[in-house]
């Protein structure tokens, strides 16, 4: 196939084999599609495409959720030499105007000229256009049937493979550029790491907006041209045996999932269902995208082991969608490596010293792996300079999978990527080479996977009756082995009943961000710390919460 | 067989709700799953499973978000169990 491998050239190449995906749908309506199959229906996308007038570069917002739609869409994008950027489609709990005005301004700041989407999702998409000058085309992905754009008029694969936005949960959302170099050189080194073969069979239900669903599980099961099966993320939240059932039934070899996936499956799979699993099969049961709980994956070692599951099956990395996917991954068939710190060394002193039975408090954290082949992980401090073994913090990654930036976005990129050097805004240490991930510098709140930015829960309640201008911190809290909480620290005016305030400060945030505010908390007036510019010093204001310095008694006015 | 009465049907949803959610909560027909009782987006799914064991439906999942309060998710399910019922 000569030149570098790209999305066409894989998929070209996986179309001269037997394998394929495999649809599970709602109620166990289940389709096949070789790759073959799935490289005419791209021709065909390919062909629509350039009939809507769409030309090599332009780029083509994808909104859709369904896997099959999603994968033809994407494949016949980049035959197409388009630029594919994927969207997060709108949650259950969203609120469909605050959604569509996101998206948006998701799609003027990329300057889409195309956007494919569901049916139901069209009428909506299709009156953005009057706000998005550059866009042109809105489409249902199933209204792209060709005519097939014949071989010769393929133009040359593009170089940016696809862009990633981040959720939909932040008012600026980033657009991770891929390039097809990027990809290739993240599949060969992760497909490596984890011995796969085109004898695999991977399982996901991941969203293939996310890069554990699309590169982990759909591109890497084809670029290594295995078996991959699909299902839905709402099908596997709704019934997470669904997930383990399906890898039982199909002898599932690879699946990977976030930790909450692990504890959701622990919670609700109930035990007179275990008789019938069958996780012999499933050789790598990979761990990341959130951080790890030891805890919560030996629960779930626990509940299976009568199905057949080894502990020695897990597999734990590190990585983020600016690395395409995968940074490390630790060694297949160790199962976990925990080590067990001194809490008050980590958070204090930035070190990371055994625990050793003393009295101390403890803080497990889990071992992601050494840097994948070909690529580097540094810690560095203040100064940017990299720091010894055990010492924490900031992880930098370079390597041939560092994205180079955000689309349309410099200033962005500058702070993130310089020199080729990926800043994470992820804290760790190593250890023999191995990397341990211990926290944040960016102050994220990730709750079942997903990461909302402080910022956008503040400024989406900046305009608040009730609310002093300006003096509202958010920020997530967590007892060293649980999810994140999400708080708001907000200072009244006094205009607004206590507890009416409240309530609205949940629901805009809901509406704005689809987060659930675990705690709201009303300050007297001057609580809430100030830098000398003028902006709030989150971290000082999460530290006596903490403590418990902030007190919901110490409220203004009460709605009683 | 016997075709549910519509209180048997918001009881019915205030149980599921209950049992779901794990804190302490009292819906009432204008509670908001998401502001109000709390909910998130991997719960409200929890929720449209349980309902469909519970009164042997099916729920489509729309890419639109649907009911948000008790009193539509009541009338989604009850139109859901009388449509099944003439069919």
């Amino acid at each position: 196939m000569g030149g570098a491998c790209t999305i066409p050239n894989a998929l070209a190449a996986a179309a001269r084999s037997d394998h394929g995906y495999r649809f599970v749908g709602a109620r166990g309506v289940e389709s096949r599609k070789s790759y073959a199959e799935m490289y005419d229906s791209a021709l065909r996308v390919a062909g629509s495409f350039a009939a809507l007038g769409l030309r090599r570069g332009d780029l083509i917002a994808i909104i859709v959720g369904d896997p099959e739609a999603f994968l033809t869409t994407l494949f016949g994008a980049s035959i197409a030499g388009l630029v594919p950027a994927s969207l997060y489609p709108p949650a259950p709990t969203s609120d469909l105007p605050s959604y569509l005005e996101a998206t948006a301004r998701v799609l003027r700041s990329c300057t889409a000229r195309g956007v494919v989407t569901s049916a139901a999702l069209l009428p909506h998409v299709d009156s953005l256009k009057s706000g998005c000058p550059d866009l042109r085309v809105a489409i249902a992905a199933d209204a792209l049937q060709g005519p097939a754009m014949a071989a010769a008029d393929v133009p040359p694969a593009g170089d940016i493979a696809f862009v990633q936005f981040t959720s939909g949960s932040t008012a600026t959302p980033k657009g991770v550029v891929i390039t097809q170099r990027n990809l290739a050189a993240n599949i060969t080194a992760f497909a490596n790491g984890l011995g796969g073969t085109a004898d695999d069979v991977a399982v996901s239900w991941l969203p293939l907006y996310h890069d554990m669903g699309l590169v982990g599980m759909a591109l890497g099961a084809m670029y290594t041209q295995a078996e991959a099966v699909l299902l839905t993320p709402e099908a596997f939240v709704k019934r997470p045996i669904e997930w383990l059932r399906t890898i039982s039934r199909y002898r599932g070899t690879i699946s990977f999932a976030p930790n909450f996936a692990y504890e959701l499956a622990v919670r609700r799979v109930k035990d007179a269902d275990l008789a019938d699993l069958d996780l012999s099969s499933w050789r790598i049961a990979g761990c990341g995208a959130e951080p790890i709980h030891a805890t919560t994956l030996a629960a779930f070692a626990d509940k299976f082991r009568v199905s057949g599951f080894r502990d020695t099956s897990f597999l734990s990395g590190y990585g983020l969608a600016e690395h395409v996917l995968a940074a490390t991954l630790s060694p297949r068939g160790r199962g976990l490596y925990v080590e067990r710190l001194i809490a008050d060394d980590v958070t204090a002193r930035r070190m990371a010293t055994h625990a050793n039975g003393s009295g101390a408090e403890i803080l497990s954290v889990v071992a992601c792996g050494a840097a994948l082949p070909g690529h580097d992980v540094q810690i560095v401090g203040d100064g940017d300079g990299p720091l010894p073994e055990r010492h924490i913090g900031e992880i930098v990654l370079t390597g041939p999978s560092v994205s180079p930036g955000y689309y349309n976005d410099e200033e962005t990129t500058a702070r993130a990527i310089r020199g080729g050097r990926l800043f994470t805004g992820d804290l760790g240490y190593l250890s023999n080479g191995e990397l341990f991930v211990c926290g944040r510098v960016k102050d994220l709140i990730i709750v079942n996977g997903r990461k909302y930015h402080p910022q956008d829960l503040e400024w989406g309640v900046a305009d608040l009756a009730g609310i002093r201008r300006g003096r509202v911190v958010a920020f997530g809290t967590t007892d060293h082995d649980g999810p994140d909480r999400a708080v708001v620290i907000a200072e009244p005016s006094g205009t607004v009943p206590a507890d009416e305030l409240t309530d609205a400060i949940r629901r805009r945030i809901v509406d704005v961000c689809g987060l659930r505010v675990d705690d709201v908390v009303l300050v007297p007036s001057g609580t809430v710390a100030r830098t000398t510019s003028g902006k709030v010093r989150r971290a000082a204001t999460k530290m006596r919460y903490e403590r418990g310095d902030l007190d919901h008694a110490a409220a203004g006015p009460s709605g009683a | 067989m016997a075709a549910s009465s519509s209180s048997d049907i918001e009881n019915g949803v205030v149980e599921v709700l209950k049992n779901v959610s794990r804190r302490p909560i009292e819906p009432t027909p204008d509670s908001d799953l998401v502001a109000d009782l709390g909910f998130d987006s991997l719960q409200i799914l929890e929720v449209v499973a349980e309902l469909e064991d519970r009164f042997d439906i099916s729920i489509p999942l729309n890419d639109i978000p649907g009911a948000r309060t008790v009193r539509q998710v009541v009338a989604q399910v009850a139109a859901l169990v009388g449509g099944a019922a003439t069919a």
